[in-house]
């Protein structure tokens, strides 16, 4: 019997080798990762109000957003403030249900400031190619914070969970096409893909972790 | 390379053990890590991972504690020093292992 079962357990030495790389590996995605369905349905949503709020903005008080057309920045400033403050909190919280000390504090540090970095570039980017004044449209300025977003969760997918990059390319696809082709409606078309995206992404991950 | 035999710790040298071992002993020594953590990173049913935390607890390589939280019972899981000697040396001989070459 025991003979038996140390066959049907039996590695060879090179199968070890990859089984302990593959665990290492995904160890450290699952603490990258931690908390990451309900942080995606948040800015799901953050990202709704946002769009809508500047749709909302733009139609009903269209003279102040043509005198104004820096607007959206305090508008996503504040959003994204009050997104990464929830982020921390859930990310904090999901954590430490996975790992108490050290390398989990170091794994959530890590993952938050990637995202600062990926947010601040949102921002930082367009103001330093001169894209925050009168002669640019707000939707060029869109354009490039939404592709570098997009990015940040196309490169923390390939590295950690690759439905985020289905996630990001799925939001960003619908707000490059309706911004070119659907008017004034495209900030409601985008908030709706958004919201479907990442309602979509978050049950994805459910059902995988719990398979 | 020597032909001296290359005994692999049986305790270790297993699929599922050796994927507990290395996420406990991938943790700084004073680090522990959920139950269900490891449960989930390695998909495997709650029966499967008892049987084998009983193994490597029985071998002393690691400990298991159960704490409340609030109401919520919650287990964790450690690696004791004993555990991390056994793994460093399971790894120096694996490695020695995927270098032996039978003598010419």
């Amino acid at each position: 019997m025991q003979n038996a079962e140390r066959e049907a357990s039996a590695i060879q030495p090179v199968e070890s080798w990859n089984a302990i790389h593959d665990t290492m590996d995904r160890a450290r995605s699952s603490m990258y990762v931690a908390g990451m369905e309900a942080i995606l349905l948040l800015w799901g949503a953050i990202v709704a109000v946002g769009l809508l709020g500047q749709y909302a903005i733009a139609t009903l008080a269209p003279e102040f957003a043509s005198e104004s057309p820096w607007f959206p920045a305090p508008l996503w400033g504040v959003l994204t403030a009050a997104g990464f403050a929830a982020s921390a909190i859930l990310g904090h919280r999901a954590s430490a249900r996975n790992a108490a000390g050290a390398a989990s504090r170091r794994a959530g540090l890590r993952v938050f400031f990637y995202w600062l970095t990926v947010a601040g570039a949102a921002f930082a980017i367009p103001a330093a190619a001169g894209l925050w004044t009168a002669d640019v449209e707000g939707i060029t300025i869109g354009r490039v914070s939404i592709g570098i977003v997009a990015l940040g969760y196309i490169l923390f997918g390939i590295m950690h969970r690759p439905v985020l990059v289905a996630v990001g390319l799925g939001f960003a696809t619908p707000f490059y096409l309706s911004s070119h082709f659907a008017g004034d409606a495209a900030m409601l078309i985008s908030a709706a893909a958004t919201l479907l995206v990442v309602a979509l992404g978050a049950a994805w991950i459910r059902w995988s972790d719990s398979r | 390379m020597t032909d001296e035999a290359i005994v692999l710790n049986e305790t270790i040298h297993q699929s599922t053990r050796l994927r507990i071992m290395t996420m406990l002993v991938g943790q700084p020594a004073s680090d522990r890590l959920a139950y269900g953590f490891i449960q989930q990173t390695l998909r495997l049913t709650g029966g499967n991972l008892t049987t084998h935390l009983r193994k490597l607890e029985d071998a002393g390589y690691l400990v298991i504690a159960k704490e409340f939280e609030g109401v919520k019972p919650r287990t964790w899981l450690m690696a004791t020093p004993e555990g991390r000697r056994a793994f460093a040396e399971y790894l120096a001989n694996l490695e020695r292992a995927l270098n032996w070459r039978p003598a010419p």
